[in-house]
């Protein structure tokens, strides 16, 4: 009897460890080329979140097709983000907006068109309040003493800087969020069959989540691995230093990463509700951060593919303890289990902080 | 900056005055006292983050963990042994518990932390604020989720109008007495050996160990005291104040959020900064739900984007370079 739960339960949690470790690469994409933990991460999943929830629900698109719109948003996002906030923090040259190349003036204007498009698009949505003015002055104002001005580097404090803006970053998206859909928990209902393994029942969209995931991550590795774009990319991750002096442009480098990285997080977003379809709400990231957190020190935090099986391991142990918690009286099995993911982090951090899968 | 002589300590004289004189505007003037308990409690979130993070420049993103066992220590105190018979000593037996529990759990954490650095430490610290507040849900301890309510106690040890007063005046003016002691205690760090070895570890923690300063001692020195002070601050702005715990409250990681924001706003690693800081975001918070209810965060969270990027080194750090060659050095650190 407890065994067949258990592996019915291992193999549901092998199916959500793909989407997990898929949600987990691109904090570990951005760790590992800017150094920057994102703090903000759940909000970018919960983005994607309303991504397919909003074209499945206002015009019937399905979420597997919403993956290509919420990677576009991702990107955009990832953009305006790092121009505006993170740039002046990390970036080698330690330059503001003001000494930017045509290339990124031409991204920025890029970014801001798309966003502003995708305000108009979902207008109908708007409560207009003085707040919502009040915010976007203050944007507006920062922006301008930022292409004044440019930031600085700040090499003592830089680490603890980027927390707090991503972290800020993440805030802004949430309480956007919250504003164009209310804070209710929303879900929707995409049923296209189920398979019955015997222990246990999969729906078809749990597997498409799944697969999509391992699709996404193996195009991932191609690109690193087999195009110059993705070399470059890698270049940085290992030695800025020498990636310059070989011609590596390497602010773009650290833009295009941040970017990826936002693009996959939100598509993850897309993912992770065709396997739980309900409860998306402006504040469903925070959970998922520190899962995400988890995830990539078991990979190593600096690399993608680390994160992936990192949350392939996250997904079997969360679901198998889960398991053996629920049999043991006096206890309260779920928080149990997340008091057991977090026993593992400390203790991967302590004995073997490069992760558990790299061999050096 | 070595400071030698008597003007040693004189920093502490702004400190007093502004604690004072916000002590003494809450019992001046009618119907404020709430709005000076909250900047009460930020200053001294804020002092009491600060004597680690200003200090060492590491982000304890765990921090509100010591605050919520504090919580509980006074929380065990009361809700056992008020049949004691102990009276109004179940008080300090709470304060004791409540220092004592944020010390050993800062001893547990630190000995796994602090071996880490930069975004290693800042994860490491998230897991243990969630993990222990899970295992206090999960293995139902101290009634778990469920919580502890002890209103009941609370009165029956101090007296129904003791028990009032003390959640409406008096935790706030314990509150005052924590905030002192963090502020004395940052000053007293500041100007002795713990301080110049922190600081040299701020700046180069290699460069420091190679020099032969013992970083780890001084590292556990720092995080001990920031912790007991934080269990302080737990035991009497939400133990005794609200004589009611939840490990969803007091294991909330936004409290974390906001003594970095107020470190940061007033200025990291300075003695006046969370005083400033505290004052600013409370007043600002204050009036924003006065305001916009609702809007808070979303007008917050692109200030503190800004003044990050733009102003790093916070309003008092900003007022000592100003400061520099005049009369009022000695006083603004």
């Amino acid at each position: 009897m407890l065994f067949e739960q258990l592996s019915g339960n291992l193999i549901q949690g092998l199916v959500l460890g793909m989407v997990y470790g898929m949600a987990t690469m691109g904090l570990s994409l951005i760790f590992g080329v800017l150094q920057v933990v994102n703090v903000g991460h759940g909000a970018f999943i919960m983005v994607g979140a309303f991504t397919a929830l909003t074209m499945f629900q206002a015009m019937g698109v399905p979420p597997v097709l919403a993956i290509p719109m919420a990677f576009i948003i991702g990107m955009s996002l990832g953009m305006l983000f790092y121009y505006g906030a993170v740039k002046p923090l990390v970036s080698p040259s330690g330059i503001g907006i003001r000494k930017l190349s045509a290339r990124g003036k031409g991204v920025i204007a890029g970014s801001v068109v798309g966003v502003i498009l995708l305000m108009w698009l979902t207008s109908g949505f708007f409560k207009v309040n003085i707040a919502i003015y009040l915010f976007l002055g203050i944007v507006f104002l920062y922006a301008i003493a930022l292409y004044i001005y440019g930031g600085r580097r700040q090499d003592k404090a830089a680490e603890l800087a980027t927390l707090l803006v991503t972290f800020s970053v993440g805030v802004i998206l949430e309480e956007v969020v919250k504003q164009l859909f209310t804070s209710e928990a929303r879900g929707y209902n995409w049923d296209i069959g189920k398979i019955d393994l015997g222990i246990t029942v999969l729906p078809y969209t749990k597997l498409l989540a799944a697969m999509g995931s391992l699709a996404i991550a193996v195009i991932l590795y191609l690109w690193f691995n087999k195009t110059r774009a993705g070399m470059a990319m890698r270049s940085v991750v290992e030695d800025d230093v020498g990636a310059r002096v070989c011609g590596v442009n390497v602010d773009w480098q650290y833009a295009l990463s941040f970017s990826l990285g936002i693009g996959l997080t939100v598509t993850s977003g897309v993912l992770l509700t065709m396997f739980i379809p309900v409860g998306i709400n402006p504040y469903m990231g925070g959970p998922y951060t520190l899962k995400a957190f988890v995830i990539a020190v078991l990979g190593g935090l600096a690399s993608p593919y680390g994160a992936f099986f990192g949350g392939v391991v996250f997904g079997l142990l969360e679901n198998g303890s889960y398991t053996l918690f629920a049999n043991i009286p006096g206890l309260e099995p779920f928080a149990m289990t997340r008091f057991f993911s977090f026993v593992m982090l400390l203790v991967i951090l302590l004995i073997r902080p490069t992760g558990l899968l790299k061999a050096k | 900056m070595m400071v030698k002589g008597s003007g040693k300590y004189l920093p502490v004289v702004p400190v007093l005055v502004a604690y004072g004189a916000l002590l003494g505007y809450g019992l001046m003037v009618p119907g404020k006292w709430q709005l000076v308990s909250q900047l009460a409690f930020y200053c001294t979130l804020g002092q009491a983050f600060n004597l680690f993070m200003g200090m060492t420049g590491y982000v304890d993103f765990g921090y509100v963990a010591f605050m919520g066992v504090g919580t509980y220590g006074m929380a065990v105190s009361i809700y056992n042994l008020t049949d004691k018979g102990l009276g109004g000593w179940v008080i300090v037996i709470g304060f004791a518990l409540a220092a004592l529990f944020s010390v050993l759990l800062s001893l547990a954490v630190g000995a796994v932390a602090l071996r880490l650095r930069g975004a290693y430490f800042a994860i490491a610290t998230i897991g243990v604020n969630e993990g222990f507040r899970f295992l206090i849900e999960g293995a139902r301890i101290w009634n778990g989720s469920e919580g502890m309510i002890f209103t009941r106690h609370m009165k029956q040890a101090l007296g129904k109008p003791g028990a009032m007063a003390m959640g409406t005046f008096w935790a706030d003016v314990m509150m005052f007495a924590v905030a002192i002691l963090a502020a004395v205690l940052t000053l007293v760090y500041m100007r002795n050996k713990v301080g110049y070895a922190l600081t040299a570890l701020r700046e180069d923690e290699d460069a420091a160990k190679v020099m032969g300063i013992n970083v780890t001692k001084y590292k556990i020195i720092a995080f001990i005291t920031s912790a007991a002070l934080a269990g302080l601050l737990g035991a009497t702005a939400w133990a005794l104040k609200l004589q009611y715990v939840y490990p969803t409250d007091v294991f909330e990681i936004h409290y974390t959020v906001e003594a970095i924001i107020i470190v940061l706003l007033g200025g990291a690693g300075t003695l006046m900064g969370p005083i400033v800081g505290g004052l600013i975001y409370g007043i600002a918070k204050y009036f924003l739900a006065i305001v916009l209810p609702g809007f808070q965060l979303l007008i917050f969270a692109p200030i503190i984007i800004a003044i990050i990027v733009l102003f790093p080194e916070g309003t008092v750090g900003i007022l000592k370079k100003k400061l520099t060659g005049t009369a009022l050095q000695r006083y603004v650190i």
